[in-house]
């Protein structure tokens, strides 16, 4: 088997090409830079900022229900559209954004494969810094889908039941110890280290240089024999603020198949800032030797 | 122009070539080995302040050659700060734009300088989490200003123009051939875009095979602006690693010591990559054996004050009254 379990889910760089304008499909392009839509993004597409527009800005939560509905409706998207999201880091925000949607019960919803990166690459791909006008749509979202999301409360269970594929998705720096964020970020937390009994599969095992998702072969082989994931046990992927354990929330439950398959977005911005809650520091222990 | 008396028309006239060569100056209290001569080409004495100053105007002087600038449009580089403020101030002197996209950890001296020299300034976060094929922050946001805004940037592209190489082939290769009258036998560079290196290695080579070129970079996880760690050039299409004879490996902290070294005991006030390109040349002289060594200094101390303070923070102490 050779082809992901949910192909549908992505779409090409030329796909989108050929699709450019078409009514009824809707580009949106979510970045770690929140500069690099102004300075060019694919003609037509809508410009989500993470910070300021994905988020909840009083508590920290995902954007409740009618602030989605509002957010969609401004954008001019509807439910009955096909949304294709993309952005830079190969995609963290963007598949962010994805899960954001599906926990809204949002129909057709695909990533573009390879993200920005690679339609810059790509010499004849065009870019704009025009934004188009937008038509306000109503946006009827569904309501939210707990189950693509782990709570602190989930994590704990986990922890302790010792049932479930805890995966770090973080680099090996952090996961350790060695760091408390990548350098430069503002969100960090109390302490370095990582959840007991997780895992670390860094996020970026799962792209090829180009930024597209590695074959079904190559992940199967990464995750289920290389990292020892079992995929009969229910999974929670995490790492600092939930956008790169997004990435690889749609790897496992899109691309592989998974069932199960949680996104713990407090991540370990809130577990590393637990008081009383113990950490774990160094390799895992599944992982040595 | 009277090139003698150094009285020229306009600042372009004093861009480096083979009868207007940067100085070459002997290394006398540093060289731990008398037998092999060892010189350095200081790269701060072009108009602009770098070795930078021959890429960019070879790049420039080609996107002017070939009608792409002018009108509205000028010129969108990413930079780690050097190329940035010799393409500002060429887009001055000829009458364009000039956007500079630089990484957020490069010095505020440089920053400050683009924009004294005109540029229009993007910063962008450095790297995050890295992953191969993620490329860099800068080169991607300037590409995408040149595709977005083709009618106000044309991107020279320093990293991946041929161009780069091209000018060190044709300006330092032949100084150092003809100031050393054909005697050198070892060139010690720092790798950034590569431009350098391949460049003068390839001339040189073609004139002596026995010439040995070696690379001098600093450690994984360094900061020196400006320069990088072999892991990090897949950005650079110049990178030839067969020209190379050898890359050794410096600790980025060794080379802000030995800026003072050459501060206090040379008078050369050398920035950072000097530092580490000496330490560089110091080891490999320290093997024995004789030759002709000769170091490229690529920019003086000027703009890394705020770096040399974070490393060496003894430097600022009592700078104000007690």
């Amino acid at each position: 088997m050779n082809t992901y379990v949910h192909p549908e889910m992505l779409v090409s760089t030329q796909w989108v090409h050929d699709h450019l304008g078409k009514p009824g499909v809707k580009l949106v392009e979510v970045n770690v830079d929140t500069q690099a839509y102004d300075a060019g993004h694919i003609p037509g597409a809508v410009g989500l900022n993470w910070q300021t527009q994905l988020q909840d800005q009083i508590s920290r939560d995902i954007l409740a229900k009618p602030d989605f509905e509002q957010l969609m409706g401004g954008c001019g998207i509807a439910s009955r559209d096909h949304v294709v999201l993309y952005g830079d880091n190969s995609n963290w925000f963007a598949a962010y954004a994805l899960w954001l949607f599906k926990i809204y019960g949002h129909p057709a919803v695909s990533l573009m494969d390879g993200g920005r990166q690679k339609w810059l690459d790509e010499p004849d791909r065009p870019m704009t810094t025009q934004v188009e006008p937008v038509q306000k749509a109503v946006y009827q979202a569904g309501f939210p889908d707990a189950s693509l999301r782990a709570r602190i409360k989930d994590v704990l269970a986990a922890v302790d039941a010792e049932d479930h594929n805890l995966v770090d998705v973080r680099s090996t720096e952090e996961f350790t110890g060695l760091v408390l964020s990548p350098p430069g970020l503002s969100e960090t937390a109390q302490r370095a280290g990582h959840i007991p009994g997780a895992r670390n599969v860094p996020w970026s095992k799962a792209v090829n240089p180009d930024g597209t998702f590695k074959s079904m072969d190559e992940l199967r082989r990464l995750y289920f024999v290389d990292e020892g994931l079992q995929p009969s046990r229910p999974t929670i992927a995490y790492c600092r603020i939930g956008e790169r354990s997004s990435h690889t929330w749609f790897v496992l439950t899109y691309l592989l198949g998974l069932e199960q398959v949680r996104n713990y977005d407090g991540s370990w911005t809130e577990y590393g800032s637990m008081v009383g809650l113990p950490i774990e520091r160094g390799l895992a222990k599944a992982q040595v030797g | 122009m009277r090139q003698d008396m150094r009285v020229y028309d306009s600042i372009l006239q004093a861009l480096p070539g083979v009868d207007n060569p940067t100085p070459l100056v002997r290394i006398n209290r540093l060289n731990p080995t008398p037998a092999f001569a060892l010189y350095a080409k200081l790269e701060w004495m072009n108009p602009f302040g770098s070795v930078k100053d021959r890429a960019a105007a070879r790049l420039v002087f080609d996107l002017v050659e070939r009608g792409v600038l002018g009108g509205q449009r000028g010129v969108v580089e990413p930079t780690s700060g050097n190329t940035g403020i010799s393409m500002a101030a060429l887009a001055g002197l000829l009458g364009f734009r000039m956007r500079a996209v630089v990484p957020a950890r490069v010095p505020l001296e440089k920053k400050v300088l683009l924009r004294i020299a005109g540029a229009e300034l993007d910063v962008v976060s450095d790297a995050l989490c890295p992953s191969p094929g993620l490329g860099e922050g800068s080169i991607a946001l300037a590409k995408t200003r040149a595709r977005a805004e083709a009618e106000r940037y044309a991107m020279p592209n320093q990293y991946e123009n041929e161009l780069n190489a091209r000018a060190h082939y044709e300006t330092t290769g032949p100084e150092i051939w003809r100031q050393t009258g054909g005697k050198v036998t070892h060139l010690f560079v720092s790798l950034g875009t590569c431009g350098t290196a391949t460049g003068c290695a390839r001339f040189l080579k073609e004139r002596n095979p026995e010439v040995r070129v070696i690379a001098v970079q600093p450690n994984p996880g360094h900061d020196v602006p400006g320069l990088r760690n072999v892991a990090e050039l897949e950005v650079s299409k110049l990178f030839e690693p067969a020209l190379l004879d050898e890359i050794l490996e410096v600790d980025c902290e060794l080379a802000y010591r030995r800026v003072l070294d050459l501060a206090r005991r040379e008078g050369l006030l050398a920035g950072p990559s000097s530092g580490l390109i000496l330490e560089g040349a110091r080891r490999v002289l320290e093997r024995g054996g004789g030759g002709l060594g000769v170091m490229i200094f690529p920019d003086g101390i000027f703009k890394y004050v705020s770096a040399m303070v974070r490393h060496l923070p003894e430097l600022a102490e009592g700078e104000t009254p007690p």
